[in-house]
């Protein structure tokens, strides 16, 4: 009995407070953005930073009294939908979308589902934010999708080049994952290579994505002696064994991508090791992120227990559709006036010191406005914390 | 040419030494445990966890990766895979069982663990440099050393302990075994254990040289079938065979093949297909395993 | 006995055509379309897995002729300028036609290790499209038109689908046209001769053999027709992501037909088309469970194999007092 009028109480109390906070966040109507990603098996990492990017900048906005969209404060609500790295669940993942009514979209993470999610997309009047590389999705006459970072074949060129001028390089070398997207990547990088005139001694090299031992994988290209070596679009969990073995086998010269990595990783799986290698990343180095960036931070540990530094550029994407939607609510439902806006839309960024804007780019790469402005930051990896070498915009 | 074949070794211990587990487990209770890669994953995170996150010994994270996986290994057999064998019209269910637990591993990981690579600081410095022709780090030795010392003793108890020999007569006939007075039951759940703690062991040297990840429990699962298939299913001998070949064939593949492109592993996944074309029980195998 | 069977399938009919439009239309549910028509899809290619374990052969590698079978299609339309509708049975033929090669050497294997080699053999269709220049490598295929009108004799059997109101619709109607019809061919295999001939195979092949039974012809005729099934959802699939990758069908992919199988049931033709349904469905209810969505997946998958080892359909045994 005692226990029954326990259980009874404890029940009203949950209920009660839930019906408090109903009514506390009741006052604002709701804006649901939605995710599409891989958040579970092998490829769960990618995903995983952009979903807890999302969901901690929605409870930060929330907190804080909502997004101001037209006079209106919006409560910002994530939908994740995990596409387990499957095309075929992509397309699923994006008619939910469609069918609650969310014409947002981050994601796919991968070509071949950021692909599958197109006609979906364009028939739903879905905006997509994929982090995919392929420039038919941004291409007219695709106009649905944003390419949330900056693409290996903008930001490669510019660190060749970079190196080139700095370094004196000449002979550059490629390996890749024997999979679509790092193989997409290494033959736009080697062709940019040697469009800047650099020497390709080796771009044929290529490794399964759980190979254990990367000795004999690197053992050729190592061989063929090369200045720099790029590892082409190498997931963060492969990156640091790449760089250790290619330490240990006496390579000397300097080791690049144009992906973002996690510096808690590379410093655990190559520590010293990593020391010089050079990676593309957001606004995350002490020099650049503004105090939003270093309280974003703060959030994102605080509410995951670890930060992951992939998110410094995956945290634009949420802010780049709010923003644009505030500069014309219209927008909020309707994505043709979101396409509209996308010509004109500049606002302060808010994540980087000084006066830097967001806005959409790609004119040159694309034809038409269909990426995110993200700084173009390359860093350089030093005793377990990234360092600015250099920082470039994407036009 | 000493690079390859040092690289082929080294490859070729860890690869035995994962093979040998899933071939003690399909041996004993024709379970083709799809959850290979996730144990040997689970061990990797568990060593990872005592060294890097509690500060504690490296030998100490291996032995805690040792005790753990082979528990839950026992647990596994006891309540999920013997009540299914015993009220499953075919053998085959046990696939599904073990896929549903290959699943479940990876989610517990992702939620315990976390979804980012993980590694330990290293636990040797300096690499051992024979004249440019091998080059080998302190580490990545002694990992392969240890290795092999496991494969000996895995091999030493399966050949002289009671255990081991019960184990062997019942992977080589079931029936005959239990009339002799082979307690099935016990030795099936010792074998499941010893099977997954071999994984785990894996996993936790591993971890040490390459560190681990989410990631490599399915791949690893599908690799150490194909050694296990080289060799001949439920075969020590033609694990640790197994495993040393594929471990060969990588190394050599890589090198040699490098200049073509992109087909070094469809070249080798498409010789084996043709190998065992030819010879479908494997190396040593009994025929239809 | 024959009557209410008879009636049964005249039910399921009317739900797949008719009540379940309907109902979609009623709720404005629209994305139940798609679900449904990838249920459907991947059912066809579960239901030729099912055939395999039919004679025995546990077959991990249906995802490599479903790959198959979409690069075929999405090849023929874009570089030769195939109507779908010519290349939707040519897939299936051209894997039917692989298999015959692949099948004959490894169909001599038994148990695991025809498991293990079929397992492999995704991989290894994963990578050939990666390197061959054909299939485009790791570039994909992508803008693949809709399906186009099909007329024969000037008679507009089915119109454009890129004219439709709703090609949802017409591919869920195409989707579940398929199933059906693979489902009917699957349930004549098993109530014919070839069906009593596969039982032996499963039961004891040397038996079978000893009697004058063909078995090697035999086996490579139910893989062909399993991979024909396989091809054709490939194709499917294709036409409705308008896209292909040599990653759009991987190992998950050959692993999880073979669940289906075993979650519907190994004895019942319509095991497959039940496990799709329930595993399919499974996951995308349980979307709501967010970061727990994959554990209990995968406790649900465990527990039901505690419960019914021999699939969701032996309930129906149980409730027949077969005991």
């Amino acid at each position: 009995m005692n226990r029954r009028t326990l259980l009874k109480s404890s029940a009203l109390a949950a209920v009660a407070s839930f019906a408090l906070l109903g009514t506390a966040f009741a006052e604002n109507p709701v804006l649901k953005i939605g995710f599409v990603g891989v958040t579970s098996g092998p490829a769960a990492a990618w995903g995983t930073s952009n979903q807890r990017s999302m969901e901690t900048r929605a409870d930060w906005i929330n907190e804080t009294g909502g997004y101001d969209i037209g006079g209106t404060k919006y409560n910002i609500e994530i939908v994740p939908f995990d596409d387990q790295k499957d095309p075929k669940r992509a397309i699923a993942g994006m008619e939910q979308m469609a069918q609650a009514g969310i014409h947002y979209v981050v994601g796919p993470n991968v070509d071949d589902g950021a692909a599958a999610v197109r006609p979906v997309a364009e028939q739903n009047g879905i905006m997509y934010f994929p982090y995919a590389f392929p420039k038919e999705l941004y291409t007219a006459p695709a106009s649905n999708a944003v390419l949330g970072m900056v693409a290996n074949y903008q930001s490669g060129p510019a660190i060749y080049k970079y190196l080139m001028e700095k370094n004196g390089i000449k002979k550059v070398a490629f390996v890749a994952a024997n999979e679509s997207d790092p193989l997409s990547q290494r033959d736009s990088g080697s062709a940019a290579a040697k469009a800047l005139g650099l020497e390709v001694v080796s771009d044929t090299v290529t490794y399964q994505v759980d190979t254990t031992d990367f000795t004999p994988v690197l053992t050729p290209v190592i061989q063929s002696a090369p200045d720099l070596l790029v590892l082409s679009g190498v997931s963060p969990a492969n990156a640091p064994q790449l760089i250790r073995s290619a330490r240990e086998m006496g390579y000397t010269g300097l080791i690049s991508t144009e992906t973002a990595q996690d510096a808690a990783v590379l410093q655990e799986g190559a520590g010293e090791l990593a020391n010089g290698f050079i990676s593309v990343g957001g606004a995350s180095t002490a020099e650049l992120a503004s105090d939003m960036m270093k309280e974003f931070v703060t959030r994102y540990t605080a509410k995951f227990g670890e930060y992951n530094d992939e998110s410094n550029t995956k945290v634009y994407a949420l802010e780049y559709i709010l923003a644009t939607i505030a500069a014309d609510p219209t927008a909020i439902d309707n994505v043709d006036a979101f396409k509209a806006k996308m010509d004109t839309f500049s606002a302060p960024n808010p994540y980087m010191k000084g006066d830097a804007v967001m806005q959409y780019v790609g004119t040159t790469s694309f034809g038409q406005k269909r990426q995110v402005s993200v700084p173009l930051v390359v860093n350089e990896f030093k005793d377990g914390a990234f360092q600015t070498m250099f920082v470039a915009q994407v036009d | 040419m000493e690079q390859i074949i040092a690289n082929g070794l080294y490859l070729g211990a860890q690869y035995a030494l994962i093979a040998l587990g899933l071939t003690l487990i399909f041996s004993l209770m024709n379970v083709l445990n799809f959850a290979h890669g996730q144990m040997f994953v689970f061990g990797g995170f568990v060593t990872y966890t005592v060294v890097a996150k509690a500060g504690l010994p490296f030998v100490v994270g291996l032995l805690a990766s040792a005790v753990i996986l082979a528990a839950m290994g026992a647990v596994a057999e006891v309540f999920l895979f013997r009540p299914v064998i015993k009220r499953s019209k075919r053998d085959e269910s046990t696939m599904l069982l073990a896929a549903g637990v290959a699943f479940f591993l990876d989610a517990v990981i992702l939620l315990v663990f976390g979804e980012k690579q993980r590694g330990v600081p290293k636990i040797l410095n300096g690499v051992f440099n024979w004249d440019m022709r091998i080059i080998m780090p302190y580490d990545r030795i002694l990992i392969g050393f240890l290795a092999v010392a496991l494969i000996v003793a895995f091999i030493a108890f399966m050949q002289y302990s009671r255990t081991g020999r019960a184990m062997r007569a019942l992977a080589q006939d079931r029936m005959a075994a239990q009339l002799m007075g082979v307690d099935v039951d016990r030795y099936s759940m010792i074998g499941f254990a010893l099977g997954a703690m071999l994984a785990g062991l894996v996993g936790g040297l591993l971890v040490a040289v390459t560190g681990i990840n989410l990631g490599m429990g399915g791949p690893t699962s599908v690799k150490a079938f194909m050694m296990i298939m080289i060799g001949g299913a439920g075969v020590i001998s033609g694990a640790i065979a197994g495993g040393f070949i594929l471990g060969m064939m990588e190394s050599v593949g890589l090198t040699l093949l490098s200049a073509y492109g992109d087909i070094t592993y469809l070249v080798i996944f498409a010789s084996l297909m043709v190998f065992l074309a030819f010879r479908p029980q494997g190396l040593m195998g009994k025929p239809w395993g | 006995m024959k009557t209410s069977k008879k009636l049964g399938l005249a039910l399921f009919l009317l739900a797949v055509f008719v009540l379940v439009p309907v109902m979609i239309a009623a709720t404005g549910r629209k994305d139940l379309y798609y679900t449904l028509t990838s249920v459907a899809l991947l059912s066809i290619g579960s239901a030729g897995v099912w055939l395999t374990f039919y004679i025995g052969r546990i077959n991990i590698g249906q995802g490599a002729y479903a790959l198959m079978g979409g690069y075929v299609s999405a090849i023929l339309m874009t570089q030769a300028g195939f109507s779908f509708w010519a290349t939707l049975p040519l897939g299936g033929l051209f894997c039917a036609l692989i298999s015959v090669g692949i099948g004959v050497p490894i169909l001599r294997l038994r148990g695991v290790y025809f498991a293990m080699v079929t397992l492999v053999l995704t991989e290894v269709a994963r990578l050939t499209a990666l390197a061959l220049p054909v299939t485009n490598g790791a570039k994909g295929i992508t803008s693949i038109p809709l399906p186009g009108a099909l007329s024969i004799g000037g008679v507009t059997l089915i119109p454009d689908f890129a004219t439709m109101a709703n090609p949802k619709l017409a591919f869920y109607l195409l989707a579940v046209t398929m199933m059906v019809a693979s489902y009917a061919v699957l349930w004549r295999i098993v109530n014919s001769r070839l069906g009593h001939l596969c039982r032996s195979l499963q039961q004891n092949e040397e038996l079978a053999a000893s009697i004058g039974v063909n078995t090697a012809y035999l086996r490579v005729l139910v893989y062909a027709i399993s991979s024909f099934f396989g091809g054709i959802s490939g194709v499917v699939f294709v036409a409705i992501s308008q896209s292909i990758y040599p990653s759009s069908f991987v190992v998950t992919d050959s692993v999880n037909f073979m669940l289906y199988c075993f979650v519907g049931g190994l004895s019942y033709v319509a095991g497959p088309m039940v496990g799709t349904l329930l595993l399919y469905f499974g996951w995308d209810l349980l979307t709501v469970a967010k970061d727990y969505q994959m554990l209990i997946y995968s406790s649900a998958m465990i527990a039901l194999m505690l419960v019914l080892p021999n699939g969701v359909l032996s309930l129906l045994d149980r409730i027949g007092g077969k005991k």
